[in-house]
């Protein structure tokens, strides 16, 4: 029923945005990617397309939606049988957002949960600098996902410090493909351009049966004296409290960005949960964890970048696990259709 | 109580990364022209416009390697939404990819 509903709607979008002057011209981007994975012994591999659409209309209208299609092959049994495959597709955002002042935009669709930084801004496979997402993900997003609205901006904006928020409210749905759950909530930020160091918190309430409050804190920090990027989270809900921090070094100043060496980055995560209370389905480790990892990613020419790393995952009471993964992400970005610029 | 310790190992590793970091810097200036910036037509045309895209643009993600004029209007829009960023903002970074 609501793909009946979507392709007119989808179809009207297109000949509307078609109909727009040349300048607003959609553009196509995201990522492909293989993935492998070993861990605690059992191997995995996970093709992946993640298309991303943005449409602008007019002067004041986008449109952006995002998916991620993947397979999942692993064996039958784990360690032993033959391969098998999963496929599962995801509509992770579909929303039409409206900048209706300097400082005021309104969105209404699907969009992902606001919640710390992970969600929104590093979950794309060709931004994030490990395969999985942190431990903690879970904790606020709601599953990643919210159906509703949201209002976003920056409330202050000047060449020393901005401050910037998103406030949302997310209704329940069970329509296959726009799964979510009634919750709202949102986040603040303060970002300082000179420092480029950014601070946020963040808080989510879900409005289901059992209401919940989450509450979390997040810093990136991106000096520009130096290639390196420093990220992390905490986050604290009923289930549980955790934190995830990385760090990631390009090797530029060795002969450049654009040298064998200067391609290389290094990278570090810790990240830990610890669990209060067991809640079905809250997608969190059901023990205490800690997670340990190195990596090293390497960048290669037309936005292909390599990656492998290594973690340790320590579980409160099933012992420790070793993580071995890799993988290949190809980004891409292009116009849809032909046509000069004007 | 092991799992205490962890946190700050870890603050103490990337304040160790860091220290080396500012090492290998040493005296030399600001060392901004060695990150990857994407390839326009527009490079120089709008200093500030430039500054704020790799500015905001780096908050989340290493720059592009290339944004056609074309393609400018729908990336400045999707980070001003992703970013949110104020029109002005928008508007310096849409005159720097497509001036």
């Amino acid at each position: 029923m609501i793909q009946k509903c979507l392709w007119p709607v989808g179809l009207a979008l297109f000949a509307v945005t078609a109909a727009c002057a040349q300048s607003n011209i959609p553009i196509i981007s995201g990522g492909l990617g293989f993935f492998g994975a070993t861990r605690g012994g059992v191997n995995s591999f996970q093709p992946v397309v993640a298309p991303v659409l943005a449409a602008p209309l007019g002067e004041k209208w986008l449109i952006e939606s995002r998916a991620d299609l993947r397979g999942f092959i692993s064996r039958e049994d784990g360690t032993t049988g033959p391969y098998q495959g999963q496929f599962f597709d995801t509509l992770e955002y579909l929303q039409i957002d409206y900048n209706a002042t300097s400082r005021l935009t309104i969105t209404a669709g699907r969009f992902l949960t606001p919640f710390g930084i992970f969600n929104e801004r590093l979950s794309p496979i060709w931004i994030s600098k490990f395969q999985d997402a942190p431990v903690i993900a879970a904790i606020g997003t709601s599953e990643g996902y919210s159906d509703g609205f949201m209002v976003r901006g920056a409330l202050i904006s000047n060449p020393r410090y901005a401050v910037n928020y998103v406030a949302y409210f997310s209704t329940l749905s069970t329509v296959p493909q726009f799964e979510s759950a009634r919750s709202t909530g949102g986040r603040v930020g303060l970002f300082l351009p000179n420092t480029r160091l950014e601070v946020g918190t963040s808080y989510e309430r879900t409005l289901q049966v059992q209401r919940m409050n989450s509450f979390g804190a997040d810093l990136s920090w991106a000096p520009d004296q130096l290639p390196l990027e420093v990220k992390g989270e905490w986050a604290h809900s009923l289930s549980g409290h955790g934190y995830w921090i990385q760090g990631a070094y390009r090797l530029s100043q060795l002969g450049g960005a654009n040298s064998a060496l200067g391609r290389l980055e290094p990278v570090f995560r810790m990240q830990q949960f610890f669990r209060n209370l067991q809640i079905p389905g809250d997608s969190l480790p059901a023990t205490n964890t800690r997670l340990p990892e190195i990596g090293l990613n390497y960048y290669l020419p037309r936005e292909v970048r390599l990656n492998a790393s290594y973690g340790r995952q320590y579980l409160a009471h099933s012992g420790e696990t070793n993580e071995w993964e890799f993988g290949i992400t190809y980004r891409f970005l292009f116009p849809l259709w032909p046509g000069e610029f004007k | 109580m092991k799992h205490r310790k962890i946190a700050p190992v870890a603050l103490v590793c990337l304040s160790g990364l860091s220290v080396v970091a500012f090492a290998q810097t040493g005296t030399k200036g600001s060392t901004n022209n060695q990150k990857s910036k994407p390839v326009t037509s527009a490079q120089g045309s709008s200093p500030d416009g430039e500054k704020r895209f790799q500015i905001n643009c780096g908050r989340c993600h290493n720059p592009p390697e290339d944004i056609s004029p074309r393609e400018a209007r729908a990336v400045g829009r999707h980070m001003r939404v992703r970013a949110m960023l104020s029109a002005e903002d928008e508007k310096l970074i849409l005159q720097f990819l497509a001036p």
